[in-house]
């Protein structure tokens, strides 16, 4: 069989209605995602063999409509015009037919060659629904093919006529919807003047003279150009003065009208509902799920059990992945010469692969949950629940759950935030994820608390810190969405879909696509950075402190005055304090001593200095790197750092306090900005955000050491 | 009457729409339209989004955004029977008084 002949066909059909995975069960394993260009809406291909043909498939994102307000209708659109794919093929969720029929209508303005896929039959059939498709077919001019995605049936029907649509052997029956007098007649008028502007050819003239009508601002601009502007515009105005007087409404309103009427005639005609409405399971559910008083609780729970599904269940497998590297490094550490080559091949890049893989086990369990959570209809309920509190600070009820994720870590966090539709939303609750603590925090927390504070005292501190970092959070938030992100807010208009079993392979195909966007994407830039922050601790490397090293280690050697065991125990003191002060000679270690001078007055030296520095490849590292600079070996318990730091004159509990809100709330590590970045898209909001992040820290770190010097 | 001032279980019917365009256009094309019946069915456990029902959808909104949505109230908790006051009650089934 021969596979010359190739199709191309697009799905649309309304959020929740099976398209997506109506795509998984037609294409199977041969599918791609990339991007849409400009927008971080994911555009998923594929393709299929079937009778000869060569079928590629992309899935558009879900939309209920086909106006420029939304950037997934705007997608829609643009893909429709510009690509002209063969078939469209419209996904209608059967159950509800009469909504997911506002597209068809809009696809059949457009005059595209498009077909009906009217998915979830089985459905339709349980609940004693009857749709008389042969009717539907002659009203709407195109063929409607039952399917459900579910159940897999229809599938090969609907290639079928997919096929005989794409080759001209079914034609697509047009002009089947009409507007009311005082509407059809200037659409006319304006689609002849249109239709014989040159520039407008790809155009359907008919479409673009209701869309002007709608007052529709993509549309607009683009006629704007055209000669044939001047004569449409006084046939419009004299439209939209005449709809004022005929019906007392904009034509805007009235074409939506006719529309919703052209649909419910369909619905008359053609559909009967069940006689006796029962309630169905959603209602049961959703008085539970959104009880006045049970619906914060079980929100509650439904977030702690992802949050705990996520790092719970992902901890040991990160701990295995760890420890899987080091012994590649130690099984490394045997076939590679000493040197330099091996040791930048080793520590740097093998760790700093490790430091990028470290991360999957989170995001792809996190994406299992929240995939699930979204197609099973929970998601858009959760931002029901909590919008009153969100939108008190300019977010929307979505943003919550990559907020808390936030606490376990900002990456998959970032992440998440791709269920948020307007760009302004996502890029607020971008900013403030990285001060919402996050997991690696935590050992700098329990290594100050430990050592300066009472156990007592220790948890009320600690949860302070948090709270530190949710109020800077939600204030950062606040501040952005009233100054430079107050422009278009998603408005809270949001459909709450039936309650559905997600199918498995969606949700683990959701998790596949995030983790390999994850490790394409933002790993090669972690990567890079964690390798230079490694470089920039360990070089240049002082020859004269190795020659030191080399002198007092023979004179210990010598001494024979010395025990086997207090040898071994000075020769590694030595070791230590050599690494110490190498690390001072580092390009870190004089960055750390440069900012002294910077960091002075919130109680830090340049060892801190040091520490913060490294600290930006993982934030945990800041407790290494002390051990580290306090000339401990990098295995001793945290008891004897604390204790070392206890008796360092430099630091007190002041100092600590400082150091604590500082860690909160400065750069996020390195891995973080780079999945910022390739979320944003762009380095300038970015490098605002590390701007602002490194200003609210230190003036905070400042107040609270200043504070604890007066009151401790 | 605005959709915001409505009360859960009340029943209503859509009169104008006086919102933002954006906005407009998002209510309209989820069907809400003029004449459209809807009931509504909770308002959100912290009390601002509120949740209306029609057509077989289940449709959120905040009240900021209900504001600006004009409808005539139908019935209320129960059903079938109208609640106007004044000259509808008339037509109103058992309430002899």
């Amino acid at each position: 069989m021969t596979t010359s002949k190739e199709l191309s066909i697009a799905l649309t059909g309304n959020p929740n209605c099976g398209k997506s995975s109506l795509f998984n069960v037609l294409t199977g394993a041969h599918q791609k995602v990339g991007n849409f260009p400009g927008v971080t809406i994911e555009k998923y291909e594929g393709y299929l063999d079937y009778r000869g043909y060569r079928i590629k498939v992309v899935d558009l994102p879900g939309t209920y409509s086909l106006t420029p307000y939304s950037p997934e209708e705007i997608v829609t659109r643009k893909y429709l015009i510009e690509h002209r794919p063969d078939v469209v093929v419209n996904v209608i969720e059967g159950p509800n037919i009469e909504r997911s029929l506002l597209l068809t209508t809009q696809l059949m303005e457009m005059e595209v060659d498009f077909l009906v896929a009217l998915n979830m039959m089985d459905e339709v059939e349980e609940r004693g629904m009857k749709i008389n498709t042969r009717q539907l077919q002659k009203l709407l001019g195109c063929h409607i093919v039952p399917t459900s995605a579910k159940k897999r049936t229809g599938l090969e029907s609907l290639l079928d006529h997919v096929i005989r649509v794409g080759t001209g052997d079914i034609t697509i029956q047009k002009n089947k919807l009409f507007f009311r007098s005082g509407l059809e007649e200037p659409i006319n008028e304006i689609s002849e003047l249109l239709a014989a502007e040159r520039e407008l050819a790809a155009y359907n003239s008919r479409w673009l003279a209701i869309k002007l009508l709608e007052s529709d601002r993509e549309v607009y601009r683009e006629i704007q150009r055209q000669p044939a502007w001047v004569k449409a515009e006084v046939v419009m105005q004299a439209a939209l003065k005449d709809a004022r007087r005929l019906y007392g409404s904009d034509p805007e309103e009235l074409i939506s009208e006719d529309r919703h009427s052209f649909i419910r005639g369909a619905m008359k005609e053609c559909v009967e509902l069940p006689k006796e409405k029962r309630t169905s399971l959603t209602d049961y559910i959703d008085m539970v799920v959104l009880n006045r008083v049970l619906g914060l609780p079980v929100f509650l729970f439904v977030v702690w059990a992802v949050f705990h599904f996520t790092f719970t269940l992902g901890a040991p497998v990160m701990e295995w992945l760890s420890s899987l590297f080091s012994m590649l490094a130690v099984a490394g550490g045997r076939y590679l010469p000493d040197g330099m080559v091996r040791s930048i091949l080793l520590d740097g890049v093998l760790a700093g692969v490790g430091g990028v893989l470290v991360f999957l086990p989170n995001i792809v369990l996190l994406f299992i949950g929240l995939s699930f959570l979204e197609a099973s209809g929970y998601m858009a309920r959760a931002a029901f629940v909590i919008d009153r509190v969100m939108h008190r600070f300019g977010l929307h009820g979505k943003s919550f759950i990559p907020m808390i994720t936030g606490f376990g870590c900002s990456i998959p966090a970032i992440m998440a935030t791709r269920t948020l539709k307007s760009r302004t939303d996502r890029l607020a609750t971008i900013m403030i994820i990285p001060f919402m603590s996050c997991g690696a925090k935590l050992p700098v927390y329990v290594l100050l608390c430990g050592a300066f504070f009472a156990p007592s005292m220790a948890a009320n501190i600690l949860f302070g810190i948090y709270l530190l970092g949710i109020a800077v959070g939600l204030w950062t938030a606040w501040i952005l969405k009233s100054t430079v992100l107050s422009s278009d807010s998603e408005p809270f208009v949001m459909e709450l879909p039936p309650y559905r079993w997600p199918t498995l392979g969606s949700v683990v195909f959701q998790a596949k696509v995030k983790a390999l966007m994850y490790v394409k994407k933002a790993g090669t830039l972690i990567l890079a950075a964690v390798v230079i922050i490694w470089v920039a601790s360990n070089y240049p490397r002082s020859a004269v402190i190795e020659a030191d090293l080399q002198r007092s280690r023979a004179a210990v050697e010598a001494d024979a005055g010395l025990g086997a065991a207090e040898k071994e125990d000075r020769l590694s003191a030595l070791e230590q304090s050599a690494q110490s002060e190498q690390l001072a000679h580092s390009l870190a270690g004089r960055a750390g001593m440069l900012m002294e001078p910077v960091i002075r007055p919130l109680g830090f030296d340049w060892r801190i200095g040091i520490a913060l520095v490294t600290g930006l490849a993982a934030k945990e590292v800041v407790v290494s790197t002390m051990a580290t600079i306090y000339s401990l070996s990098s295995d001793t318990d945290t008891g004897d750092l604390q204790a070392t730091l206890r008796s360092d004159p430099a630091f007190n509990r002041a100092t600590a306090l400082s150091l604590m809100v500082f860690v909160l709330l400065y750069l996020p590590c390195v891995a973080a900005l780079g999945v910022m970045k390739k979320e944003v898209g762009r380095w300038k909001p970015v490098l605002l955000y590390s701007a602002y992040s490194l200003a609210v820290a230190w003036v905070l770190s400042f107040i609270a050491y200043r504070g604890a010097l007066l009151f401790l | 009457m605005r959709l915001s001032e409505l009360q859960v279980g009340d029943k209503a019917e859509v009169t104008g729409l006086n919102v933002d365009a954006a906005i407009r256009r998002r209510i309209m094309d989820m069907g809400l339209i003029k004449g459209t019946r809807f009931k509504v069915l909770r308002v959100a456990p912290l009390g601002d989004p509120m949740e209306i029902f029609f057509k077989g959808l289940y449709l959120t909104m905040r009240k900021s955004e209900a504001d600006g949505i004009m409808v005539e109230r139908s019935g209320g908790v129960g059903d079938g029977m109208p609640m106007h006051t004044g000259a509808r009650r008339r037509y109103g089934f058992g309430g002899g008084r």
